[in-house]
């Protein structure tokens, strides 16, 4: 399912009346099967962007074409668009409501059509995934987690549905650094099955290493997208420091120290390789 | 020892089986920045929060600035002295307006009331965030939100400051200027208690403590903790990007001279091994 | 998809805004005893056209006061039927067993119905326009003479004034696992009325249990953050009521005087 984006602006009402523009004339096209990463800045639209994108919210200008069919357009069926969308918001805490994980994850399926059996064997699957012991948290209250748990809870709600389409607030904030590496290893699996995974995150790492292409928002404006690769080696030119892999920091140190120099290092593997013909004299040196 | 905890344990079904923590001794200096590791459910939180008394003491001895946990007329003063952002910063709001929500805890200590906006805006800026006084809470982005959190504890000055995972929403430049806070803090005096994920963060700690599972797994400088591959895949952690590369290296035949912990040391060690080829 | 919850302090700076809390407090109370009075059509307009005054001068939006009074249709209308059906009236329009329907009980139904949303009306104009530790301090000396037989009235005041601010709270979190169920299939936005119903049902639990969850955290961020007592807080300066503040009570007492009038 192909997704296009034109001139999408989002406003919010702020109390006083004054409005903050969160989203200004953003566009763009998704391809169906493709793995995007959004990122940007504290509070320059990613999430807004999200809640538009999986109808959640009323664009204040501009459209969303789903397969071409506009989902804020009066005939359009909701409910379709519910069952081929997932989306695991930022703050878990809201997004677990039921008495107990089981209940939390199965809730999504009730309409799926699933017998009782499939619908357990679904659950039980998507907790695995998320790391848990099924047995030992089926039955504890999702509330009476800790802050990792609860988001991995929230993740496995959602991905049990196996929609086509899947789109992830900062998924990653708050889990351990095997659980970093599980949940997009998993991502990366669905995604070559055929499902579009549509993602935000500050971790530069997790967008450098994963993502097939990036959106670059800044202040609602989008500022740059491409190929992930290309939009990194990009985006150190234009900012210095924070926006940027650990691999290309370090290939810039070693730089300036007369060291290797290839602007084509943007993850770990990269440097790993460049590092490795370097040092055993295959390089220049 | 400004914090001195010995045998603590705690169960969150009282009298259950479960723990989720078993057996914690804890002993911080004054003036020590200790970052706290451990994986998903190890327990970090649930210490913590012993340290201000938000959990109720089960079983084993706390002391934090010779104020005993379980006193409860004195409990007031320790949370004086030993302020907490929170994991979730929705958790911690307890005002509809930022600036009402900052002043809250500088009310709860009698701050006299003309000094109150001035601390007030001056603890927004320095978390970046003025402009946003008469904004509420809940319409916040998540970074933002967990930067007034971070100054609603700041206005406060306290002698302990606990990070909850305090820079889990925030973008990279957001996480360099609050750990940035934390260093200017740390220097100042203060303790400095961080949970974190990013395992980096925790290079520039004096003291490592790894959690797993409810339990202490080991407590000691970074460069003992983080560089020893043994017991951070038994904590199921994954070492710093230098560490990680430097083993990785040394799979290939390259032996760097020492294990690097941050990312200049790294550059410093290729540049001397490139340096002798 | 989201309006601002009901009742929630909008910043601004308006006339009503700066009014002080103490007179706007006692305004309320004053109006919502007009609201009482009140036993015709006539008197009820007459509230409904003063309120029309504070309403225009705090320039809030009016969606978030319609959008809650929409949100308790379905129990207004419950209490418009049931009084309607089982009032004993005297003027009987139909009955088929007990329930009976008179000119009398549909006057009550009306009656209790105005009663509500004028009273809502009312109560949102106030916090909407008053910050909830405004409401406590002014409170706190509203009721300092119950000091006299031994109330706390600091604690009282405090109480009241997290109470007001968790409503708006509440409904936040109603909206947001809304959102999160309406992300996981639930049918909200269903066309047919039966599937709507039904879907509205797995919202209740959650919406209490967080209720009770976000009490509870609340209590410990108050904790965390050195609240012990309501009395160990800095004052809020006291400042002696303005002119306007003197204007506005005598409005509401004119307002309350007429209704008396036109009650007989
Ligand atoms: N409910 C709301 N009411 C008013 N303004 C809002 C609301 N939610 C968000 N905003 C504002 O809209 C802007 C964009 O917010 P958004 O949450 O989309 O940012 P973000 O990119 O997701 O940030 P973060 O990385 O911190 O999560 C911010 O300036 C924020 O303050
Ligand atoms: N309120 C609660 N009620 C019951 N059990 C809880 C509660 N909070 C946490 N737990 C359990 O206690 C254990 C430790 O939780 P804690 O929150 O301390 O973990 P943590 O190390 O902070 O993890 P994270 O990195 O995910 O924040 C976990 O197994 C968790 O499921
Ligand atoms: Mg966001
Ligand atoms: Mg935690």
């Amino acid at each position: 399912m192909s997704i296009q984006i034109e001139n999408l602006s989002f406003s919010y009402l702020q109390p006083s009346g004054e409005k903050v523009d969160a989203l200004k004339n953003v566009s763009f096209t998704i391809e169906t099967g493709d793995f995007v990463g959004i990122m940007g800045p504290t509070g320059s639209g990613k999430t807004t962007l999200l809640q538009l994108l999986a109808g959640l919210r009323l664009p204040t200008s501009g459209r969303i074409y789903f397969n071409g069919e506009e989902i804020n357009a009066k005939g359009y069926d909701r409910n379709r668009l519910r069952q081929t969308v997932g989306v695991v918001f930022q703050d878990p805490e809201y997004q677990l409501f039921a008495t107990t994980v089981e209940k939390d994850v199965a809730f999504g399926l009730k309409e799926s059509g699933l017998s009782r059996q499939e619908a357990t064997d679904r659950v039980r699957w998507a907790l695995e995934t998320m790391g848990f012991d099924f047995e030992k948290v089926r039955n504890q209250s999702p509330l009476a987690l800790s802050g990792g748990e609860k988001r991995r809870v929230a993740i496995a709600g959602v991905i049990a549905r196996k929609p086509e389409i899947l789109i992830f607030d900062e998924p990653i904030a708050g889990l351990d650094p095997f659980g970093r590496e599980n949940f997009l290893q998993f991502v990366t699996e669905r995604n070559q099955t055929g499902t579009t995974i549509i993602m935000t995150s500050h971790n530069m790492e997790a967008l450098a290493e994963y993502t097939k292409h990036l959106l670059v928002l800044k202040e609602g404006r989008l500022i740059d997208a491409g190929a992930t690769r290309e939009v990194f080696t990009r985006l150190k030119q234009r900012y210095n420091g924070a926006f940027q892999t650990k691999a290309q920091r370090i290939a810039i140190l070693l730089a300036e120290g007369k060291l290797m120099f290839s602007p084509a290092v943007v993850t770990y593997g990269d440097l790993l390789s460049a590092l490795k013909q370097e040092l055993t004299g295959g390089g220049r040196g | 020892m400004l914090v001195e905890g010995k045998n603590i344990c705690y169960s969150y079904a009282f009298g259950g089986f479960s723990f989720a923590l078993r057996d914690v001794d804890l002993n911080i200096a004054r003036g020590e920045f200790v970052a706290i590791l451990g994986c998903n459910g190890s327990g970090k939180s649930t210490l913590v929060k012993h340290l201000n008394a938000l959990l109720q003491l089960q079983q084993g001895e706390l002391k934090v600035a010779q104020i005993d946990v379980r006193n409860e007329k004195e409990v007031w003063l320790l949370r004086r002295r030993c302020g907490m952002v929170f994991q979730n910063p929705d958790h911690q709001f307890v005002a509809p307006v930022v600036e009402e929500d900052i002043a809250f805890g500088l009310e709860n200590y009698e701050v006299p009331r003309n000094e109150i906006s001035g601390r007030v805006r001056s603890a927004l800026a320095r978390v970046e965030m003025s402009g946003y006084e008469k904004r509420a809470p809940n319409t916040l982005s998540g970074g933002q939100k967990q930067r007034v959190a971070l100054a609603g504890v700041l206005a406060l000055d306290p002698e302990i400051i606990i990070f909850d995972e305090a820079t889990a929403m925030l973008d990279p430049d957001g996480r360099q200027e609050v750990i940035k806070i934390m260093e200017k803090l740390h220097r100042a005096g203060k303790t400095i208690i961080a949970i974190t994920h990013y395992v980096e963060e925790a290079v520039a700690a004096d003291k490592i403590i790894l959690m797993h599972q409810g339990r202490v797994l080991a407590c000691g400088s970074p460069q003992t903790v983080l560089t020893n591959l043994d017991l951070m895949k038994e904590a199921e952690l994954i070492p710093p990007f230098p560490v990680r590369l430097y083993y990785d290296l040394q799979q290939a035949g390259i032996y760097l001279n020492r294990c690097p912990l941050t990312e200049e040391e790294l550059v410093e060690e290729i540049c001397q091994f490139k340096s002798k080829i | 998809m989201r309006t601002l919850p009901a009742g929630q302090y909008l910043p601004g700076h308006s006339l009503l805004h700066r009014l002080d809390a103490r007179a706007k407090i006692l305004c309320a109370l004053i109006l919502m005893t007009a609201v009482i009075g009140a036993s015709s059509l006539w008197g009820y307009t007459l509230v409904l056209v003063a309120l029309l005054i504070p309403i225009l001068i705090s320039r809030l939006p009016l969606r978030p006061t319609v959008a809650a009074v929409r949100g308790m249709g379905g129990f207004l209308l419950v209490i418009l039927l049931m009084n309607a059906l089982f009032f004993k009236g005297e003027t009987v329009l139909a009955s088929w067993g007990i329930i009976q329907l008179s000119h009398e009980g549909i006057k009550q139904g009306f009656r209790i119905v105005s009663n509500v949303v004028l009273i809502l009306i009312i109560g949102n104009l106030l916090t909407m326009t008053t910050l909830p530790t405004q409401v406590a301090t002014a409170l706190e000396s509203l009721i300092k003479p119950l000091k006299l037989i031994g109330v706390p009235t600091e604690e009282v005041a405090m109480i009241i004034s997290v109470a007001i601010q968790f409503i708006p709270t509440l409904m936040e979190a109603t909206e947001l696992i809304k959102m999160a169920q309406i992300a996981r299939g639930a049918r909200f936005e269903s066309k047919k009325l039966s599937e709507r119903a039904v879907s509205f049902l797995p919202l209740v639990v959650p919406v209490f249990i967080s209720a009770f969850r976000r009490a509870e955290e609340l209590s410990l961020a108050m904790e965390a953050r050195g609240y012990r007592n309501a009395k160990n807080r800095t004052r809020r300066q006291k400042e002696p009521l303005a002119l306007h503040d003197y204007a506005a009570l005598t409005f509401s007492v004119l307002i309350c005087l007429i209704q008396f009038l036109l009650q007989r």
